[in-house]
This record gives C-alpha cells, structure tokens and sequence, in this order.
C-alpha cells in the first residue's frame, strides 16, 4: 500500500528538466505540468494512527497530508491550538511536543505517534489554572485572545528553558509568538511574574 | 447602614477580562472553531492574472477528486437574489460581485471554491483548477499611476492659502506611505448553515453582527431575523472586519448548493487581498507660520489607491481641520485605481496617515523657526473649539497630553539640535507628534435579565474584538447597580441581542456603555415597579433614587427599613427572569458641542550609522480619552496601538510587482510587522477626565488616537537622532543609511 506510487527521484528529475526544456512555449509547459501533477501529488491515503494528547490516547484514522494542527483543530474538536498562518511564522499554533515548544501547523499528524503531546487545553491541573494562565489574565496578557494559547505555551516554555533574565531576554525568546493587537507589555509582565516564583 | 451598604468586593475574584479564563484556556470558541453536525469544508480559488476576462474554467480535474463535493463558478452557482442582474449588483454595493462577473480585477480574485469533505481534500482539489483568460493592461503600481489623476477639493477652504506666501518661514514637502494589512491573528472565517431554505445560522469573524445580518438579508433577500450571526470571539480586526467580504457570500453559496454547513477560513496570504488593507498613500503639505510660530495657514494634497472596482476614498485631510488652528486652509483629494482588491478602513483610517504628514512638517519647521516642538505646537492647538466647526469642545486635553508625555519622557534631555547626542555607533534622539480623533457615538441596545439570586446577565449584540467591551459593560453595570462583577455576566457577539453598531471608529463602548447604563435605569424602574406592591415609597420613584445590591432594592432617599431583598421580591410578585432591554444614542448635545479624543506621542530612539537600524528605545502615549472606565484594558489598547504605530513607522510595507501585477511577499515572512523584541515596554498614560457630554459614563472612545500620530514621533525622534528627514514610511535601514 505505502509504495504504490511508481515515480521514481529519477523520473522528477527528468520531468523538471523536461520542464525547463519547454520553457519557451508556455503553454505546452503547463498542460505538461498539470499532468506531472496529476501524477506525482499523492492523493489520499489514511493512516491509522495512536496520538497520545493531554495524557489521553486517541486511536484515529488520520489523513497523511493532514498536519497535527488541524488534526487538533478539525477531527478531535481541540480548538486552542489557533491557526495564525499555518506556514511557522506566528506562533499562534504552539504547542509541547515531549515538553519542548513545537510548532504544530509544521509538525503532520504522522510524526506524533510515540509522543506526548500537550495543548493549551492541557495545561490547566484540572480546574486549577496553570500559574502562566492567571499570570495571562491578571496582567491582561492579551486582548483579542487570539494569539493567547500559543503566547502561554510558549511562555511555559520559555521559563523552563531560563530565558527570563531580563526584559530584553524574555522579548527575544517571545518573539517566534506574533501578537497584532500588540499586547506585548502585559505578555512580558505575565512571564516576568511566573518567573519570580 | 443597612447590610446592603457592605462592601460589595469582598467575593470578587481577581481582576481580570470577563473572558479572561476562556482566552487563556482556548475554550473560548473563534469562527472557524464552532463543532456543527456534517461540516465539509471550502477552499477558494483565486486569479492567477491581474486584469481580463475568464475565457473558461477547468474544474474537472478538481472534480474527481474524493471527498469533492461541488465546485463554484461564475457559470455554475447557486442562486443570489441581490446578485440576480447588473443592476441588482449594483445596488447591492457589496463590492466584488464575486462569482458573478467574468471580468478579473485583480490577481488572487476568487475564480471558483471547491467544496469537499475534509480541508485536505479541498485544498488538493483546489489546487487542480485552472482557467484561460484574456489579459487586459493592468497597474499595481501606485506612485508610478499618481500622476495621471487630478486633486480635486476636500471640503471648504478657510481663508485664502495665497498668506502662505507671506509667511516668515515655511515648508513644502512630499510624504509617501506604503500600504498596510490589519493582518488581525485569525484569519477571517465563516461557517455557515442553512437551518432552513430562507434561515441562515452564520459564525462568522466581523466587527459588527447586525451589519452582516443586514447584508445577507438583503443579498438572499430573507427577513434580517432569519439570519443568525455568532461572533462571541473575535480574533483581532483592526477595521477589516467591518465590511462584508466575498469569502463570507462565498461560503455562504457553497452551503447552499452542497446543502450542509460548509467552513471557509481565508488562508494568511488570501487576508492580503481579501479583507481589506490600508491604501498606499501620497502627500504633498505646504506649512507656513510667522517669525514668532503663529501658524498661517496649511495646504495639503492627498492621494490614496483604491481597487477598479471601486472607489476607497481614505479621508487622508479630515485631521488638517480638527487639530490646530489654521486660519488659512485648503485641502484636495484624489484615488488612485489599481489593479488590487478595495482598501478599507484600518485603525486611525485617513487620519493616521494625515498626521504623519503634518506632524512631521510641523517639526521641521519647528527646526527652522528655532522653537520647541513642544512650544510650537502648544501655541498653535485648537483648545478651545472645534476649528472646522466653530462648535466648542466638550472637553479637550490635548494640552495636558502633551505636558504629561513631555514630562514622562524626560523631554528636557532632548538637545534641540539634531545629531547632538551620540554613543559609539548609535545615535540618539527625541520625537514627539500629536493625534486626535472625532469622537463619536452611536445608538445601541442593551438588555439586562435578572435572576432571583440578584445575579444579572447584562448583554449585547456588540462583538468584543479584543478592546475590553465585555469587561467594560460589566464595569459599567457594576458600578451603576453595585452589584459585585462575580455576579454580572456578559453575553455579546450574537444577532440574537440587543441590536448595536459595529465596533469601529472608537465608537464601540462609547455606544454600548450608554446602553447599559440605560438598561439598568430600565432594570431599576422595573424592580421598583414589583417593590410597589410591597411598599408605596416604591411609587413612582425615578431611577436615580434607586439603589441596588446584591441582595436587594433600596431608596437612596430613605432609610433602611424599605430595603426588600430579591428574594422576597421574586416570591411575592412570582418572578422568573426580570428581563429588560433599552437603547441609548447621540441628542441635542451634538449640536451644542464638539467632540474629540486626542493622543500625544513621545519616543526615544537609538539609530545605528553603520546599519542604519533604528532601535526604539523608549515609547509614551498619553491621551484623553474621557473617563477610563477599565484602566488595563485600556491601557493595553493604547500600547498596542504604539506597536502598530511603530509597525507602520518602521516595517510595514505590502510591495507588489508592477511586471506581473502581484502582491510580494504577502505572508509573515515577507510582510513584517513588530514581533514582541521590536517593542520596548510601551509607557501609557491617561489624563482620565469624564466627558460629561459625551454620554452617560463619560468616556471617549480610545483605539484610533492611540496610534495617529505614531509614525511622526518615530520620524522626528529620528531626525533628531541624525538630521535625516525622511518622509516615506516604512523607515527601512536602508532608508536611513541613503537619506
């Protein structure tokens, strides 16, 4: 089944010069083109899969163009994890992957098997609030909240990881999380607070 | 002192957003995260040219891919009422009559959605369709399109501009500003639903619940309470969520004719051109004062780009009236068609941009005149009336914003020369510019329902776009009844409450807030009403003799022995949910007064000569915005502006490519605006005197000022810095190393 498709790294090497031979007559490029796609884009194919998230195990049927964000997102109904730009450039998807910060719209559903994921919605003991989290709301650490889960994991993180030295340090390992409201004063007194503990 | 005088805070819990605890566990429910039966999903398809004519399409390919549902075209879609003909289209001013022309505006314009079963399959499938078209000439290029159209007036002349060439000292220059995307943090999405063949249930991300209701109501020609829309969290707007867009009309389509609830999320380089931006930009200010300061008089030409589709005209000169005095005034316009979706509003629209301009001539010539541009400007502000109107302020501390900020910074450490103050490969400089803003309101409704306990849920169709308006209303509501905020609820973002305006122009909670106020005068009447049964003193008693608790009613007049507690209240009269709803807008005062909110701005930069890097070292906003009714959310409003202020000053810049007609660049990597190291910790401060006109509360809205005026104190803290005036926003380092 895993192999069943027949191109080979030869055959996209030979189609892309063949490409680049038929550069001078573009419509003959792109009907060429379509085909090579046709062929080469791999269609749908589910994998089962054993996702262990917040300490709970999911046996699911995922789709292997499916990333763990929209895994989260759109089949296990986990909707903290937020998608900013689903290409790694703003951090609204973070999440820990075995305790370390990870971006899920750049992580496939495939590659979590094995391994502890925690999400926003994790984080909390129950119905007590991670200390991050009230730091967040008591230093209103947001405003359209958008942003938020990712800014928390990430903050979580950044205090394990002992980049919290000073203003400048914690901006610096805060800055992978963009916020547009720019809510960053209280982001900063947030981190700031939990660390003093 | 009867028990109900106690102290009410004693069960409060910490101060925080009446949201706070959703945003911070992520159950709090955006558009696109809502859990509906039989979901599938809808990927757009846009243009791949910017001008012509779909010859055809070729949605074949899409079609045979599992999971595929339908495909929209502009030959093959459901039915739209208000898009029936040309003419319909037309008065239905929606803008991009997407799916319903053959003509392509511009690159990225939705050509066809395909609709399947998972986003994986979609998004696959979309990719598969392609279209020939006829290519038209086309133009993305604004500044090089500018000259081939003509100014023409904005507004009355004041005096005559011909003083300008007696003045003492003057200035001509020229400013450009690149365009801008809100790019809010989540991307516009819509799920929509028909519940059934006229009822249509919409999560959707906006800025205003009931402007969408109206908009579908009219496009599918259905009563407007047929339609449903849930916004409860709105991630981020900045104005680009208060128009309709066609990707909303697109879902909306595509749920019709799969028959189930479709999901539609823009991905982040469609938000480029999707939902609105803030027009590239051109100015040219004449400025003229006499030898002592006295400003003469100011001439000011503006440009912005607008689509071809339609005209954006920005409002670029409308701050040249409202802040100084100039007793000699002339300002002219222009739009500038392109071949890029409609600009829109985004935050501090039109004056934000004008600002920059003036505030920077005004401190140029603050340099030629030898004058502080502290003093220079405090000689020459309108204080006492609204200059364009002649009507006076209600109230304007634009004065003791500027002294406050002054004071913060430390302004006397600025050396009045530029270049002056340098360490090592930086050098360092002061810049401060002021803003101001038309303060508005409008009507809006509130309701209150009341439980046995004296707990009140205090709602609204306003949407919280992250400002503060939830715990704005419950602050509000708070202190109008003093009954404690852990037994105020707030419920909003949903076409189901009270109807209110949408939440733009920094009208949102001074709107709303004078429906809450009204809806718990509304409240008190109606206890009393009950409480008359009980007791006489109770008749006919008006509003403000009413005192409310957490246990019960009382008279502010009498004494104690006439509290009734809810209890005995919901007993004797067989209550269930007291409910209320009353609306609250604008009156006579708007003819007696002028209104503004107003902003000074204070930075502290550093400016590296080998890199030509600029460093903001320190940022102080203070402004007037009446009474601050929730002193953090506030607070976070101002400094969040300063960063989008300092986002516009310094990086934001959406580039195209005149060649092939495209955006560049149109995604995070390649459109920057400021991550958290670009900030510095933003110093705000309020001058927090009531309006009393205003309205009931006395505040004035705040999200506009807090960043016009930005930009200019960046420019001119950086010319102090290095004697470099540079009048083209985003202040790139190259920019700085050439100017």
């Amino acid at each position: 089944m895993k192999q069943e498709y027949n191109f080979s790294r030869r055959f996209f090497l030979k189609t892309s010069s063949a490409l680049g031979a038929l550069a001078f007559i573009p419509k003959g490029v792109k009907a060429f083109y379509e085909e090579v796609k046709n062929f080469i884009v791999p269609k749908k194919e589910q994998l089962p899969l054993t996702v262990s998230i917040n300490k709970k195990s999911y046996a699911i049927k995922a789709d292997t163009r499916t990333t763990l964000l929209d895994l989260l997102r759109e089949d296990l109904n986990l909707t903290g994890a937020k998608k900013g730009c689903d290409h790694g450039q703003c951090g609204a998807c973070t999440v820990h992957i075995d305790g370390e910060r990870a971006l899920s719209c750049l992580t496939l559903a495939a590659m979590v098997p094995g391994k502890e994921v925690t999400t926003i919605e994790g984080l909390a003991n129950g119905d007590k609030l991670h200390p991050m989290q009230e730091a967040f709301i008591e230093c209103d650490g947001f405003q359209c909240g958008y942003c938020t889960p990712g800014q928390i994991m990430s903050a979580v993180a950044c205090v394990k990881e002992g980049h919290t030295k000073s203003v400048a340090e914690i901006k610096e390992f805060m800055s992978g999380n963009l916020c547009r409201c720019g809510a960053y004063n209280g982001i900063v007194e947030s981190i700031q607070k939990v660390a003093a503990k | 002192m009867g028990f109900f005088d106690e102290p009410f805070d004693l069960m409060t819990p910490p101060e925080g957003r009446v949201e706070g605890v959703a945003k911070v566990t992520g159950s709090g429910k955006y558009a696109a995260e809502y859990k509906v039966n039989g979901l599938c999903h809808a990927v757009l398809v846009g243009s791949t040219i910017a001008a012509g004519t779909i010859l055809n399409i070729n949605t074949s390919n899409a079609k045979q891919v599992a999971g595929v549902l339908g495909v929209i075209t502009h030959l093959e879609k459901p039915v739209v009422p208000g898009m029936a003909d040309e003419e319909k289209i037309k008065e239905a001013r929606f803008g991009l009559p997407v799916f319903h022309t053959d003509k392509v505006y511009f690159k990225g314009q939705p050509i066809a959605l395909v609709i399947a079963e998972t986003l994986e399959d979609a998004t696959y499938a979309a990719s598969l369709v392609s279209a020939e078209y006829r290519e038209d000439a086309k133009t993305v290029d604004f500044n090089g399109t500018l000259g081939f159209v003509s100014l023409t007036p904005a507004g009355k002349d004041r005096g005559d501009i011909t003083a300008l060439n007696s003045a003492a000292h003057s200035i001509e220059a020229e400013y450009n500003i690149k365009a801008e995307v809100h790019n809010p943090m989540e991307m516009h999405a819509t799920i929509a639903e028909w519940t059934a063949d006229d009822k249509l249930k919409l999560f959707d991300k906006n800025q205003g619940v009931n402007n969408v209701q109206r908009t579908f109501a009219k496009l599918f020609n259905i009563p407007v309470n047929h339609i449903e829309v849930i916004s409860e969290f709105v991630g981020g707007g900045f104005g680009s969520g208060l128009r309709v867009w066609p990707h909303a009309l697109a879902c909306i389509m595509a749920a019709k004719l799969v028959k189930r609830p479709v999901k539609l999320m823009l991905t982040r380089p469609q938000m480029f051109y999707s939902v609105g931006y803030r027009p590239a930009s051109w100015q040219k200010i004449k400025l003229g004062a006499n030898a002592d300061g006295k400003f003469i008089g100011i001439h000011h030409q503006a440009k912005n780009g607008t689509s071809v589709y339609e005209n954006f005209n920005e409002g670029i000169t409308r701050v040249t009236r409202l802040i100084y005095n100039f007793d000699n005034l002339k300002a002219e316009a222009a739009t500038v068609p392109l071949n890029l979706s409609t600009p829109t509003w985004m935050r501090g629209p039109g004056d934000c941009t004008g600002d920059f301009a003036i505030e920077s001539a005004i401190d140029e010539l603050s340099y030629k005149l030898n004058i502080d541009p502290v003093a220079l400007r405090m000689k020459n502000l309108a204080l006492e009336k609204n200059p364009e109107t002649g009507l006076p302020w209600s109230t304007n501390y634009i004065n003791e914003c500027i002294e406050k900020g002054a004071q913060m910074i430390s302004w006397k450490d600025r050396k009045a020369a530029h270049s002056q103050n340098i360490e090592g490969d930086w050098n360092i400089g002061y810049g401060m510019a002021v803003g101001a803003w038309n303060a508005g309101r409008g009507n809006a409704s509130a309701g209150i329902q009341m439980q046995k306990d004296g707990s009140i849920t205090v709602q609204t169709a306003m949407t919280d776009i992250g400002t503060g308006t939830g715990i704005s209303m419950q602050n509000i509501a708070h202190e109008t009844t003093g009954i404690s905020k852990s037994k105020i609820k707030i419920e909003l973002g949903n076409s189901n409450l009270p109807p209110a305006p949408s939440q733009g122009g920094s009208n949102g909670l001074s709107s709303i807030g004078g429906a809450v106020v009204a809806a718990v005068n509304a409240l008190k009447l109606k206890l009393a009403e009950h409480a008359a049964l009980q007791n006489e003193a109770y008749k006919n008693v008006a509003a403000a003799d009413i005192l409310l608790s957490d246990k019960g009613i009382s008279l502010k007049t009498a004494n104690s022995q006439f509290f009734i507690s809810y209890a005995s209240l919901w007993e004797k009269n067989k209550l269930g949910i007291l409910e209320v709803e009353a609306s609250s807008g604008p009156g006579a005062e708007r003819q007696k007064y002028a209104f503004c909110s107003s902003a000074a701005h204070f930075c502290k930069v550093r400016v590296n000569r080998k890199t030509g890097k600029v460093k903001i070292e320190r940022l102080v906003t203070v402004s007037d915005g009446g009474k601050i009714i929730s002193e953090k959310a506030a607070a976070n409003q101002m400094s969040g502006a300063a960063v989008g202020g300092i986002g516009m000053a310094l990086m934001e810049e959406q580039a195209t490519d005149e060649r092939l007609g495209t955006l560049v660049g149109n995604d995070f990597a390649g459109y920057h605006f400021p991550v958290n190291a670009d900030a510095p910790i933003i110093e705000v401060a309020f001058i927090n005197k009531p309006d009393p006109n205003i309205n009931p509360q006395g505040s004035k809205g705040l999200g506009e000022v807090g960043i016009i005026g930005t930009a200019a104190a960046i420019a001119n803290a950086i010319y102090n810095a290095t004697g470099k005036r540079l009048r083209d926003l985003p202040i790139t380092p190259d920019k700085v190393l050439l100017g």
